[in-house]
């Protein structure tokens, strides 16, 4: 019997192994054949934007409230997880205790949604 | 069983649920004769399994949709162009691998492999049959299981992202930096309504450990007492793997390739493959949960005294329906068109994920109720015992839902007469400056005859 | 395998909710829910009155259910996750009293629609058409009451936490409110965004080094509860006391930087310019006062058995803290600035009576906290009151002269000035007595030393506040109009309490101090 973990880290290895593998072994097989053009970013034929990786573009402020909202509500599911698992042994207080906790965090959902933070237009 | 004692139990207690022990939480496969070698050689044929299902897969999608559009599809390359994959695969290979001037060149190649390592992992947890001989040694058809399986699937999924955004962020181009963040975003937008669906089966099952899962299901599956979940989880399961019709990312018409618009060769099969792999999990993960794993289904489960649940069965069992959700996603791709970006997301964060929610604490109650926290009487109903707290709870749930549809009906038809009415008879198509088609009911103003009247009017 | 499934807990075991206990910090969480959803769904013409009102009748309510339910209900609860004992309950109600007068000022409007200390719109871009936009269209935050009132239970749970994570979580419902709030004053935006950030930043850094202590603290343990601890460090084989050490340090310095004591206190006076006026009363008031008490919690529950090993060192924050808060007074020229630094001060004259390791000692701490919060709070009343072109005069050049003009407003300025300077009849002296004699008495030669810094100290801003005074009475106005705006009958009944407190603790101290005392004792 080993730890439940170690498979795990096999099957890590054998396809982390793979995907290693195959990206070297794409940049060695294949052709080279230099053109400046090839290297641009593409997009679509006209003149790339100019930016710097990563740098250049700022990001719609949008994502960042979904970001932050996606955290929120991850964590209400992951407390929601070992209660649902423990739910048979808690009894009714648990249950009590969980609604109430739905309930705060709708609050800020429902905040949310009527400041408009749910758009996308 | 009968289909009607199975309908029943959806509703009432389930008898074997209701009596669960402290502990029952671990998992229920016995991997204490599996040796490490035996793990190893397990590990592999996973890795080999999801290959070449893949490779299998993107064959059948082809010639499935191909079907559905009045064509052959490919059928050149070997017996029924079942080798068209490899083919593709082999064609990907001697590419010329280019990488643009702008990216961030450590980065850049790094995101293919975390794409494609990570979506490999989370299978090593799904249960694909019982405990069967291999190599002299009784071991579960299941590579490993932990007290936090499903967990961990959202885990992995969620570390799959980052080959999305670093592979958008480092191509240095602004195509591939915004289809990596659509994705990103629509991912973990549906991750979140995706978690709170396996909430319900927590609930019923006692156990996050997915061979617990399915043994809790040997008598029910969990596709009919959380029925709502089941829905939940094969839409996010849809807009988790941006499959059409939530395939965002990837718009052509606005985003050329979305993330992986810069990738070439076999960095970007990588993605690809990845994309196919993270579809059989989904799958997978759907089968443990709501259609009882490798379980054979309930009529011919009785044949034989159970022959057909032991052994090397349940693998039939469990590839036959997770091919029943690979088809659905093609049938999906073959008939649906992509949805708008802002519907897209609406929905998730507006409908699913209060609705899900909802739901949860619904069938929190159920189970309070069957575990006999709301007191312990019950009425005798047509030769069946059923607990009367149940009864009410499902009740007041039942009425609570109809009531919010009737009302959220209503409002609908009200938005949609209020529409209708603003709507004038006659339109200009030019209005806005480009050309617009006329709502139902609306006529076009003749371009002539508009432009006539400027005319004169000048 | 084995191992796993033996570690796992076999049975639930239901918490023991004690809740007449906790009702208060129920309440104000509820008041904030509330506040939340009336952001969310009233109409904008209601929604100041409703937010003000909701913000008055939690904090009250909490108070007066605090005096006369919780106050029979001490004793730990929530499985010794927090502890309502006599401190505690003190300084609750002190911080409820205090958030009151501080929801009050934040609530003038100056004759304006919305309250006048806050944009907008805190996501428009400085002097962008869009918060102009927002300006003309009347829009205001109207979320800084709830987000009061989310500071104000974090504030009450600080000092009431048993254990070492209940504090943290405590730490942060305090702060990320505090953060948002510094970001959001109307005027000088860029000043006020810039401030919020280094707060943010400084504050999440200081957060985290007080997770690392606590981490540290339970590697040596193996128990985050504060009782456990102090038991483990007596019972110590010194196996582990490696931990030790580096934990109690990294977890002094987290709450030491929320005191804003040298050399942690480098956010304080930006963050206290740049926020909006009243909330920058409302955090040095109300923010020490959940923040020493914690600290008095965490030294004299956890750390009391091993103090020979850091007392040196707090010895030393507490001698810097004094000299450095007054002699950078002296510098400068931005009121605000002058009261921030004034506030760093303070913060080492209340260490030197912490670290009496007394029961005095308690009392005397949470005695200074009440005198000099009530003062804050009134002084920056008096700060956002007085305007030169529409906007806060807070630079000394632009006080002068204003005891001609606005004669009530500068003598009540002066006194709560004479208050931060401990002149006798004010309660500023009072509360230096009562930090001071316990040190005397139980500090030993430090205690002693320390003392002596502290009164030279309390010399060093005597002199800044007197020539403020001076400046306000006896110089020539330099040119320009420097008005005190008219406040409305919710700021004067705050500017009147926070005064007659401070006069009331300067010549009847007794009452107040003998409740200090006879509430100083900490349950474990």
């Amino acid at each position: 019997m080993t730890n439940p973990y170690v498979p795990l880290l096999f099957l890590l290895a054998i396809g982390g192994g793979f995907a290693v593998f195959s990206v070297f072994a794409a940049s060695i097989a294949g052709p080279k054949r230099y053109n400046r053009a090839k290297l641009d970013a593409y997009e679509c034929g006209i003149e790339p934007t100019p930016q710097a990786a990563g740098g250049g573009l700022r990001v719609p402020i949008k994502y960042y409230l979904t970001a932050m909202l996606f955290i929120i509500f991850d964590i209400e599911s992951v407390f929601l997880y070992p209660f649902a698992v423990a739910f048979n042994q808690l009894g009714l207080f648990a249950l009590v205790e969980m609604v109430l906790f739905i309930i705060t965090v709708f609050v800020a959902y429902a905040y949310v949604w009527r400041r408009g933070g749910l758009e996308w237009d | 069983m009968s289909s009607l004692a199975f309908a029943a139990e959806a509703v009432t207690g389930i008898p074997h649920l209701a009596a669960a022990v402290p502990g029952a939480d671990n998992p229920h496969a016995d991997f204490s004769d599996t040796p490490w070698w035996l793990s190893l050689v397990k590990a592999l044929l996973v890795f080999v399994f999801l290959l070449v299902n893949t490779l299998v897969v993107i064959w059948f999608e082809r010639r499935v949709i191909g079907r559905m559009q009045q064509r052959p599809g490919p059928n050149r390359t070997g017996p029924f162009g079942l080798l068209q994959t490899l083919a593709d695969g082999i064609k990907l290979a001697l590419k010329e691998d280019l990488t643009p001037k702008n990216a961030d060149k450590v980065v850049f190649a790094l995101a293919p492999m975390i794409a494609g390592a990570m979506a490999f992992v989370s299978f090593a947890i799904i249960p694909m049959g019982p405990m069967v001989s291999m190599f002299g040694h009784r071991t579960p058809l299941q590579l490993t299981d932990t007290p936090v399986a499903v967990l961990l699937v959202l885990a992995v999924a969620g570390v799959g992202v980052y080959g999305i955004v670093l592979a958008g962020w480092s191509s240095g181009s602004t195509y591939p930096l915004l289809g990596g963040l659509r994705s990103t975003a629509q991912v973990i937008s549906y991750e979140i309504a995706m978690g709170l669906a396996l909430v319900a089966i927590f609930l019923y099952s006692g156990s996050m450990s997915t061979s617990q899962i399915v043994y809790s299901q040997r008598d029910l599956w969990y596709i009919l007492p959380a029925f709502f979940s089941f829905l939940v989880y094969v839409v996010t399961m849809v807009g988790e793997t941006n499959r059409l019709p939530f395939d965002l990312a990837e718009g052509e018409g606005e985003l050329t390739g979305g993330f992986h618009t810069e990738y070439s060769s076999l960095k970007f099969a990588m993605f690809f493959l990845g994309e196919y792999v993270n579809m059989f999990t989904v799958s997978a993960l759907a089968t443990t949960m709501f259609l009882g794993g490798w379980q054979a289904p309930p009529g011919i489960a009785a044949i034989n005294d159970g022959m057909f649940n032991h052994g090397w069965w349940g693998l039939l069992w469990f590839v036959i329906k997770l091919w029943l959700f690979m088809f659905f996603f093609v049938w999906l791709r073959g008939s649906l068109p992509r949805v708008r970006y802002d519907q897209f997301m609406r929905f998730g964060w507006k409908f699913l994920i209060p609705v899900t929610l909802a739901w949860v604490v619904a069938v929190a109650f159920i189970r309070g109720a069957q575990l006999g926290y709301f007191g312990n009487s019950s009425v005798g109903l047509a030769g069946r015992e059923f607990p009367v707290a149940t009864l009410i709870i499902v009740g007041l749930i039942a009425a609570l839902a109809l009531a919010v549809t009737w009302v959220w009906e209503g409002k609908q038809a009200e938005k949609q007469a209020a529409a209708e009415a603003q709507l004038p008879e006659e339109i200009d198509p030019f209005a806005g400056g480009y050309p617009v088609p006329p709502l139902p009911g609306q006529r076009l103003r003749e371009p002539s005859l508009a432009i006539e009247k400027e005319s004169n009017r000048a | 395998m084995t191992a796993l499934i033996t570690s796992l807990p076999t049975e639930f075991k239901v918490a023991q909710v004690d809740y007449s206990a906790i009702a208060p910090m129920l309440i104000v969480t509820a008041g904030a829910l509330v506040g939340v959803l009336v952001e969310a769904f009233a109409p904008r013409r209601l929604r100041y009155a409703a937010q003000v009102g909701v913000a008055l009748v939690a904090l009250v309510a909490a108070f007066v259910v605090l005096v006369t339910v919780s106050v029979d209900a001490q004793g730990l609860t929530l499985e010794r996750a927090v502890v309502i004992d006599g401190p505690a309950l003190f300084l609750q109600g002190t911080v409820l009293l205090m958030s009151v007068l501080g929801v009050l000022t934040m609530a003038e409007r100056f004759g304006g629609e919305s309250p006048d200390a806050f944009t907008p719109m805190g996501a428009a871009v400085p002097g962008s058409p869009q918060e102009a936009s927002a300006m003309r269209a009347g829009l205001m935050s109207s979320e800084v009451f709830p987000l009061t009132l989310f500071a104000v239970v974090g504030m009450m749970l600080f000092p009431a936490a048993g254990d070492l994570l209940t504090m943290f979580v405590a730490l942060e419902v305090l702060s990320l409110p505090l953060y948002l709030l510094s970001g959001l004053a109307r005027r000088r935006r860029l000043l006020s965004q810039e401030a919020s950030l280094k707060y943010f930043l400084l504050g999440a850094f200081s957060s985290a080094f007080f997770l690392f202590g606590a981490a540290l603290m339970y590697g040596y343990s193996g128990s985050i509860y504060l009782g456990d601890i102090s038991k483990a460090i007596t019972s110590a084989s010194g196996e582990l006391d490696g931990l030790l050490i580096p934990g109690v340090v990294f977890l002094l310095v987290g709450l030491l930087f929320k005191v804003g004591a040298v050399p942690f206190h480098s956010w304080t006076p930006d963050v206290y310019q740049g926020a909006p006026t009243p909330v920058t009363g409302f955090m040095a008031a109300c923010t020490k006062v959940a923040a020493f008490g914690a600290i008095l919690r965490l030294v004299y529950v956890g750390l009391e058995a091993n103090r020979w090993d850091w007392r040196a060192g707090v010895i030393a924050v507490a001698a810097l803290t004094m000299v450095i808060g007054s002699v950078l007074s002296v510098t400068q020229t931005d009121v605000k600035r002058l009261l921030a630094y004034s506030s760093i001060a303070h913060a080492g004259f209340i260490l030197v009576a912490v670290l009496a390791f007394d029961k005095l000692g308690v009392a005397g701490t949470m005695f200074y906290l009440v005198a000099y919060g009530f003062a804050t709070i009134a002084a920056f009343g008096i700060v956002s009151m007085v305007r030169q072109g529409g906007s806060e005069a807070s630079h000394l050049s632009q006080w002068a002269g204003l005891g001609r003009n606005h004669p009530v407003v500068a003598a009540v300025f002066a006194f709560l000035l004479l208050a931060f300077a401990g002149i006798p009849l004010t309660s500023g002296f009072t509360a230096k007595y009562a930090a001071f004699s316990p040190a005397i008495a139980f500090g030993g030669r430090a205690g002693v030393s320390l003392v002596v810094i502290g009164v030279l100290c309390s010399v060093i801003t005597a002199f800044v506040y007197v020539r403020l005074i001076v400046l306000m009475y006896f110089t020539e106005p330099a040119g320009g109009e420097v008005v005190a705006e008219m406040p409305s009958p919710m700021t004067t009944v705050a500017l009147s309490i926070g005064t007659l407190v401070t006069l009331g603790l300067g010549i009847f101290p007794a009452q107040v101090l003998s409740l200090a005392e006879s509430s100083s004792v900490f349950l474990r």
